[in-house]
């Protein structure tokens, strides 16, 4: 008797057990209830297209009715055939204006007129658990949306400069001593070695770690910078190219990391960002976060893991943005 | 005999279930309209303060994991795979960073239930748990956990999804875990506990939790300690394999005189002396048959608690068992 009652209810539950995917949270029916918000993404992502792998490869926030353009700086360069497109229109050419690495964030242009760009004098105070909107999957006329939340505190994400050296080192006694060098990195490509003790930067003394760290935190990768170096009685002046820190330490660096799929390359050292806890991966950042009534929060910068999303909120992009235009001598 | 009576059972519970006005956005199928996102939205923010002051960080050894608390005086729950084991301590983190002091009661190997006990006395934020097993398929519901492990700076994520699949000893939302959620709070949008975090399928979609009911089936066993089944989420300790370092007579009445201790051992540790009298092995009166009782069902890493007098001191302890060599 226990046996079947045992059978009666597990085919009860069987019997109901399963919601259909159209119905879960990513789900196509859930897309087609963020309608209204879907038009936020419709007129104001752009989407790269890679010519040659013949796919969409990162998004794009619209910033100004003429084209003005911002999306991941690391993303894009990485792809040199693109094409643009925003709402049904097609771009086949833009222009590189300029980037900035602290952000990771790279300002383009398309030659448009009447685009309906993001409302930068928007904020990005929501409460903690507010529905947020993003790019999820794009067709070719077609941004679908894809919802989640906001899921924890605005803040910094720390990981050390953006371009590194390739070395381990100590600091103590005012000098700094190479203790290792990473193999294929601008240090072992210029020759730096092991016990190599490391004098000046660009003509500038280094004493400690901390003067060489704040040196390096504004440079941007494929800058080149000169190390005057002791190594027993000689002194040497060796060049050396920075490389971008995830590209010299690429690949997942933990269980976390690993077990999170396509996650962005540059996903660390941020100065401040939004998390929201949207399914995001490496290829569907750079574009707008929108809130249900459309109100800009900010642009996604980094799928960081399975369970973190984030964005440069609003307020520190339009600083960035205003800041690369100044650099190419925009108004 | 015995099905009619589980019927009755479920008969009891539909009723109480009605008792508790649904919420609009559960009974529709799908939201119809932002609106409906929105009322989502409410439920969750309204619940998620307290939710948050409950839910904390458990640091057992090198690894972390997250439980929440569901009583003033401090009973966690939390998934069996964290803790490892019985009796096992482990420091507790608030999100706001209060370290506290915990100790794992009994676990469910089979279905990773397990409980833990804050060891000071309260009060404490807690929360209440779905005693109805009303939340249902389809349900939006949010996780809570110390993704990562903790971190001051971030607090603790947050997660929004719907329960997709119920079976009886497992239920499945699409809130996406990773390392570190585990044990923690998946909450209905009353704010109530409804399962534990803890495992993840093939899709990062796929996040299995512990449904509240397997807890309550062996609530009594758990409270007590008892390690309950023989499944995957954790290990026994073999039986026997226990040491304690001691070679003992008896003493008068109900007491054993120690006549060696065992270099290195964990009685040596403990402060246990040639001529101490052991009064009490795990609550009983100290005789041979309860030390060697003891010690044939108790195995490496599991606790024993002694009672003895040290001099003119009395001391009570709950000693960690060595490896037998």
């Amino acid at each position: 008797m226990k046996v079947a009652t045992i059978l009666l209810l597990g085919s009860l539950t069987l019997g109901a057990s399963t919601l259909p995917s159209a119905k879960r949270k990513n789900g196509s029916l859930i897309q087609d209830a963020l309608a209204p918000v879907q038009v936020s993404l419709q007129e104001s992502s752009a989407v790269f297209y890679d010519n040659e792998k013949r796919e969409n490869f990162i998004y794009g926030t619209v910033m100004s009715a003429d084209g003005l353009l911002l999306t991941k700086a690391s993303e894009i360069a990485e792809v040199d055939d693109f094409l643009v497109r925003v709402g049904k229109k097609k771009y086949l050419t833009s222009k590189f204006l300029a980037r900035d690495d602290v952000w990771d964030v790279a300002l383009l242009k398309i030659e448009a007129n009447s685009l309906h760009p993001v409302d930068l004098g928007s904020d990005s105070e929501v409460e903690l658990g507010t529905w947020v909107v993003s790019n999820g999957a794009s067709e070719r006329y077609f941004r679908r949306p894809r919802p989640g939340i906001t899921s924890a505190k605005k803040r910094e994400i720390k990981g050390g400069s953006p371009a590194v050296l390739g070395i381990q080192f100590k600091s103590g006694d005012g000098q700094i001593e190479v203790m290792g060098v990473v193999d294929d990195s601008g240090a072992d490509q210029a020759g730096l070695e092991k016990g190599d003790l490391l004098l000046e930067v660009d003509d500038r003394t280094i004493g400690d770690e901390a003067s060489l760290l704040e040196y390096l935190r504004v440079k941007a990768p494929e800058d080149k910078i000169v190390l005057k170096v002791k190594r027993g009685d000689d002194e040497l002046r060796l060049e050396v190219e920075l490389m971008a820190r995830h590209k010299l330490f690429e690949g997942p660096q933990d269980r976390n990391e690993g077990m999170s799929g396509d996650i962005s390359g540059r996903r660390t050292s941020f100065p401040m960002i939004l998390q929201h806890d949207t399914m995001l991966s490496a290829d569907s950042v750079g574009g707008p976060l929108f809130t249900l009534d459309g109100k800009f929060l900010g642009m996604n910068i980094a799928a960081a893991n399975r369970v973190e999303s984030f964005a440069i909120p609003v307020e520190e992009l339009r600083k960035v943005y205003e800041k690369l235009k100044a650099s190419v001598g925009l108004e | 005999m015995n099905f009619w009576k589980r019927s009755s059972l479920l008969i009891l519970g539909a009723s109480l279930a009605s008792a508790v006005p649904p919420l609009p956005f559960n009974e529709k199928d799908t939201p119809e309209s932002l609106d409906d996102f929105r009322q989502i939205q409410a439920a969750l923010q309204s619940n998620l303060s307290l939710a948050r002051a409950a839910t904390v960080c458990l640091q057992v050894g090198e690894s972390s994991g997250t439980a929440v608390i569901v009583s003033e005086d401090g009973l966690i729950l939390t998934a069996a795979h964290v803790i490892g084991g019985v009796g096992v301590e482990m420091k507790v983190l608030m999100e706001d960073g209060r370290e506290l002091d915990g100790i794992s009661l009994g676990l469910n190997s089979e279905t990773d239930a397990a409980m833990v006990r804050l060891v000071g006395p309260g009060p404490y934020p807690y929360v209440d748990f779905d005693k109805g097993d009303t939340t249902k398929l389809g349900d939006w519901v949010f996780a809570l956990g110390h993704s990562g492990g903790f971190d001051k700076e971030r607090g603790i994520n947050v997660r929004v999804g719907r329960l997709v699949r119920e079976s009886e000893s497992t239920v499945q939302s699409d809130c996406i875990l990773i390392g570190g959620d585990s044990g923690g709070p998946l909450f209905n949008m009353r704010g109530e506990l409804i399962a534990i975090h803890s495992r993840v399928g093939g899709s990062k979609e796929t996040s299995m939790h512990v449904p509240l009911r397997e807890f309550q089936k062996q609530w009594e066993e758990l409270e007590q300690s008892k390690f309950v089944g023989e499944g995957p989420f954790a290990t026994k300790s073999e039986p026997g394999s226990g040491f304690l370092g001691l070679l003992v007579e008896p003493g008068g009445e109900g007491e054993l005189r120690v006549v060696e201790v065992w270099e290195g051992s964990i009685a040596t540790e403990a402060g246990i002396k040639v001529g101490d009298l052991i009064l009490e092995v795990a609550g009983e009166p100290a005789s041979e048959e309860s030390l060697t009782g003891q010690l044939d069902q108790l195995g490496a890493g599991d606790p024993l608690k002694l009672k003895w007098t040290s001099g003119d001191e009395t001391k009570e302890e709950t000693l960690k068992l060595g490896e037998r060599p």
